[in-house]
């Protein structure tokens, strides 16, 4: 290491960042077994070491880490692939098209995405502003999209605009008229899977004075961003939020976040009414800052029981090819991508995994004081120094890289072409339920 | 028109008993008047453990490798102490006065940003002591959060997802709704809109019957209010019952809720309020000559129509309840007067191999059939050990809950084993202080009512009462697989 010229403050986090990163690329092979204290239901200790690979390597692990499903028990973890037979496979050397449109109204501009995901809306205030670039640097590179979240739009996004989502929430933090000028799709959050129908908080430790400045607030007082828009009573009054973005930015999508109450086919249907381009259906497994745990667990159901409900009452509705579905909230691998298209979304949208591959250890400390130690979740001066956004770029790229090669080889396997065909296709999956036995004919994975 | 008006609706109810509050005063402060608003509240306060609880984590640093690395790191930075002392931890672990070489496990959260750094050095371990907490129903993380709550009194809050399994059995398979854009309240939790979580127990006849003097003829509504839809449920019999006892009283006192206690404890304790719920059995009805003043509420355990109506002659203003296991006919006893059930089951939530999600809606959906439910009150206990449990046994149809396993837990009790049942139960409380345990009890309180607004506040509902029975605000797991997934079938084939 290069000491010359440098603050010990400067050695000290270059120390870390040195360390961290030989972790991150040496632990995944260690022959200390799992890490005892790693991982959950969701996140296997193994899921995580294999997304640090990922986006590592930019192809999945070859050692036995297990890098398709985690241990919950149900959902995606009990979701197999009814795969074809070898001869039947798509052959290598075909193309497997794995882009989506984000317009499928017959007016508006065209938007296609080559993968089948862009980044959830993380704010400004709940991670840091490095990371809030790396993912804009991915985005831009992937010619995919991330999103502000509810925080403001610091301006070092500005120069990756194409390629950013303005989030409009309930609390309208750091919302202004050129932010909604500058976005090709514009969010409106109505709720989140996380924490649905309680609103975002920010909590004070973490409202620094960078923080509230964006947000036009004052310092270490906590936010609420509550919930729920309190302009809005009806689908008539969302058609009037988006009528009201689309006078301002007449060429942008409109996106509408919400989350899987019982009635989410009807909510799905509204929002198509209003006019919204994309339906985001947000589940109750994602990520987020700060969520009372009585809200991740219990309110809402699972993006996997969501996901078809809504789909199958599109099709019903006969508008099914005129929206985009995209899938929230709890989305850790390129299987479940997989596994929610073909339950009947166009395409998914990553937070957690992308925080994953840059060192999170899902060790839910996103609240408290200075926030993350891996410098994600924060807004410590010292501490978001740990990851530079070229680092964290090229790691959530490849990631990408990693997810898209395995979904050309699922869609391969089940003897498709592009990932829009694998849409809907629920046929192709089993579901190996609690109640014994699984529904469908055989679990091949 | 000849037919003159002979009462008025004011006099009419003049004539009711009045809905009642228990007496909150507390002493060395002051009772709001009648004519003040009084937002309900429960006062919180940090309150620690008395008996140490593990630590979630076990730090094992190897030292001479943790001592070599310094040195290296030493020479590598040219002496620079400040850079080379510095650690990757920042709760603290490593800040005694000899660094890693003693770690302060208690500070330790997990986050694992040392061992990533230095795997060679340092490991963390899950603490296995945390493992032994509970028994197989009260698992170690229930006891974790129990605990949380009854130290601090208030909602856990977490970054990042929801690390569980998917839905699963019991009360896991039960997801509550939201209400995603149209609803009536605007922000209920942050208590810029009030919501109601009190509820009434006790008889409530569908209509009043007047005579032709407008004086009141039929049944009239008997009830109390309690300002949280939870009471304190007899606790297993304990050689702690002297200490344990008043603290139970004393802390539904100040949550303006009840707590049910054996008469002959009652008499024994000399324990006053009409916030206690003398339990009684047909040998124990000498004891009610002893109590010192009239209760609000009393307790029958088991059904004994005998013993009932005695009770209902001699306590004419008092709501009689009637505690039965929770697969009992109940039409049956409402047709001989019944109107307020504690219905119970095991601690673990079963009678046979029934969960109580099913015995309730059955018991629930019973007094609908019958066309009785808005008469009847509900109370049940039994597997409600935690927030989420309330909501959620409110949903499939009870008015209340009776809490039991998860009280001990907040006092820090430990299990001998299985805790299944009052008979064969094993509990061991620490030596307990009546200000620590009856904080505890009211911190765990705050935390679980509050928990309930967040419920409550995510469907839209204003009050509790408009919670009970309503299962369409709820979805089970193993309806929406079946809905979703039981009619697809796959191509075949293998890998």
């Amino acid at each position: 290491m290069k000491l010359k010229g440098k603050t010990s403050e400067a050695q000290i986090i270059a120390k870390h960042q040195e360390a961290l990163h030989r972790g991150f690329r040496t632990w995944p092979g260690l022959a200390y077994n799992r890490p005892p204290a790693m991982g959950d239901a969701r996140w296997t200790a193994d899921l995580i070491l294999a997304t640090w690979v990922q986006a590592e390597m930019g192809r999945p692990p070859d050692n036995g880490l297990e890098y398709r499903v985690g241990g919950s028990g149900g959902g995606f973890d009990v979701l197999t692939f009814n795969f074809l037979l070898r001869e039947q496979w798509v052959p290598e050397q075909e193309t497997i098209d794995t882009s989506i449109s984000l317009n499928r109204r017959p007016y508006d501009r065209k938007i296609e995405i080559p993968v089948p995901w862009y980044g959830a809306g993380m704010s400004f205030g709940s991670i840091s502003e490095q990371i809030m670039q790396a993912r804009a640097k991915a985005a831009r590179q992937w010619g995919t999209f991330t999103c502000t979240g509810e925080g403001g739009y610091p301006e070092s996004l500005v120069p990756y605009r194409e390629h950013m989502i303005t989030q409009v929430a309930t609390g309208m933090f750091g919302v202004r008229e050129e932010t909604i000028l500058w976005a090709p799709i514009i969010e409106f959050k109505y709720a989140q899977g996380a924490k649905p129908g309680l609103g975002g908080h920010l909590l004070g430790d973490k409202a620094t004075a960078s923080v509230t400045k964006m947000r036009e607030s004052v310092p270490w007082v906590s936010l609420f961003s509550p919930f729920p828009f309190h302009s809005v009573y009806s689908v008539e009054d969302h058609k009037k939020h988006i009528d009201w973005v689309k006078t301002i930015n007449p060429g942008a999508l409109v996106s509408v976040k919400v989350s899987t109450p019982t009635d989410v086919d009807m909510v799905a249907v509204g929002s198509y009414y209003a006019g919204a381009h994309i339906i985001q259906i947000d589940g109750g497994y994602g990520g987020t800052g700060a969520a009372p745990e009585i809200a991740k667990k219990n309110i809402a159901m699972p993006i996997e029981l969501a996901i078809p409900k809504v789909h199958r009452f599109l099709v019903q509705e006969g508008i099914r090819d005129e929206v985009v579905l995209m899938a929230s909230g709890g989305i850790r691998t390129a299987d479940d991508i997989a596994k929610i298209i073909a339950l009947g979304a166009d395409g998914c949208v990553l937070g957690t995994t992308e925080l994953v591959a840059l060192g999170c250890t899902r060790c839910s400390n996103c609240e408290r004081g200075r926030g993350c130690p891996f410098g994600l979740t924060t807004t410590d001066p010292q501490l978001s120094q740990l990851v530079d956004p070229d680092w964290g770029a090229e790691r959530i790229g490849r990631l990408y890289a990693s997810y898209q090669m395995q979904l050309r080889n699922i869609v391969r396997r089940l003897g498709l072409q592009s990932m829009r065909e694998l849409r809907g296709r629920m046929d192709l999956l089993n579901y190996r339920g609690k109640e014994g036995g699984h529904h469908g004919s055989r679990a091949t994975h | 028109m000849s037919d003159r008006v002979l009462f008025s609706i004011d006099d009419a109810f003049k004539q009711l008993p009045p809905a009642r509050l228990p007496d909150r005063s507390v002493s060395g402060t002051s009772t709001p008047s009648s004519s003040t608003f009084h937002r309900y509240h429960i006062e919180t306060r940090p309150t620690p453990d008395i008996v140490p609880f593990p630590s979630r984590f076990r730090v094992k640093v190897k030292k001479h490798g943790l001592i070599g690395m310094l040195l290296r790191e030493l020479i590598e930075y040219k002496g620079n102490f400040k850079v080379a002392l510095s650690r990757p931890c920042l709760y603290g672990v490593f800040s005694g006065p000899v660094g890693g070489l003693a770690p302060r496990e208690e500070l330790c959260v997990g986050c694992l940003r040392c061992t990533v750094q230095y795997p060679h050095i340092v490991q963390i371990y899950p603490n296995p002591e945390r493992r032994r907490l509970g028994d197989s129903f009260v698992k170690p993380e229930y006891v974790d959060t129990i605990m949380y709550e009854a130290r601090d009194g208030r909602v856990p809050v977490r970054g990042a997802g929801y690390r569980g399994l998917f839905g699963g059995e019991g009360w896991d398979g039960l997801w509550t709704d939201m209400s995603e854009i149209v609803r009536p309240t605007r922000d209920g939790i942050h208590g810029r809109e009030f919501i109601s979580t009190a509820v009434d127990i006790g008889e409530k006849p569908p209509f009043l019957r007047f005579d032709k003097q407008g004086e009141v003829v039929g049944p009239v509504p008997v009830m109390i209010t309690t300002q949280v839809p939870f009471l304190f449920d007899v606790p297993a019999y304990t050689n702690q019952s002297k200490s344990l006892l008043p603290i139970l009283s004393e802390a539904a006192r100040q949550i303006e809720s009840l707590a049910v206690i054996p008469i002959q404890s009652v008499v024994e304790l000399s324990l006053i309020g009409q916030h206690l719920v003398p339990l009684i059995t047909p040998d124990s009805l000498s004891c009610l000559d002893q109590l010192s003043s009239s209760p609000h509420m009393l307790m029958l355990d088991g059904w004994d129509l005998e013993c009932y109506e005695e009770l209902k002659r001699r306590f004419s203003g008092t709501v009689v309840c009637v505690r039965v296991p929770m697969d009992t006919n109940l039409v049956e006893m409402a047709q001989q007067g019944v109107r307020v059930f504690h219905l119970t089951a095991n601690y673990h939530g079963y009678i046979g191999n029934r969960f109580v999600i099913d015995l309730i809606q059955q018991a629930h959906q019973s007094l609908v059939d019958a066309g009785i439910r808005e008469e009847v009150t509900l109370i049940g206990s039994g597997g409600i050990v935690l927030a989420e449990h309330v909501p959620k046994a409110i949903i499939c149809g009870l008015d209340a809950v009776a809490l039991d396993v998860a009280l001990a837990v907040a006092l820090q009790a430990h299990f001998k084993g299985e805790c299944i049942d009052q008979e064969t139960v094993s509990l061991s409380f620490p030596r307990l202080n009546m200000d620590w345990g009856v904080q505890r009890l009211m911190n765990l309180a705050a935390s679980w009512r509050d928990q309930l607004l967040e419920v409550m506040g995510a469907m839209g509902l204003r009050e509790v009462r408009r919670l009970r029975g309503e299962i369409g605000r709820c979805m089970f797991q193993k309806d929406l697989e079946r809905e979703i997934f039981a009619e697809h079938g796959g191509n075949g084939g293998g890998i």
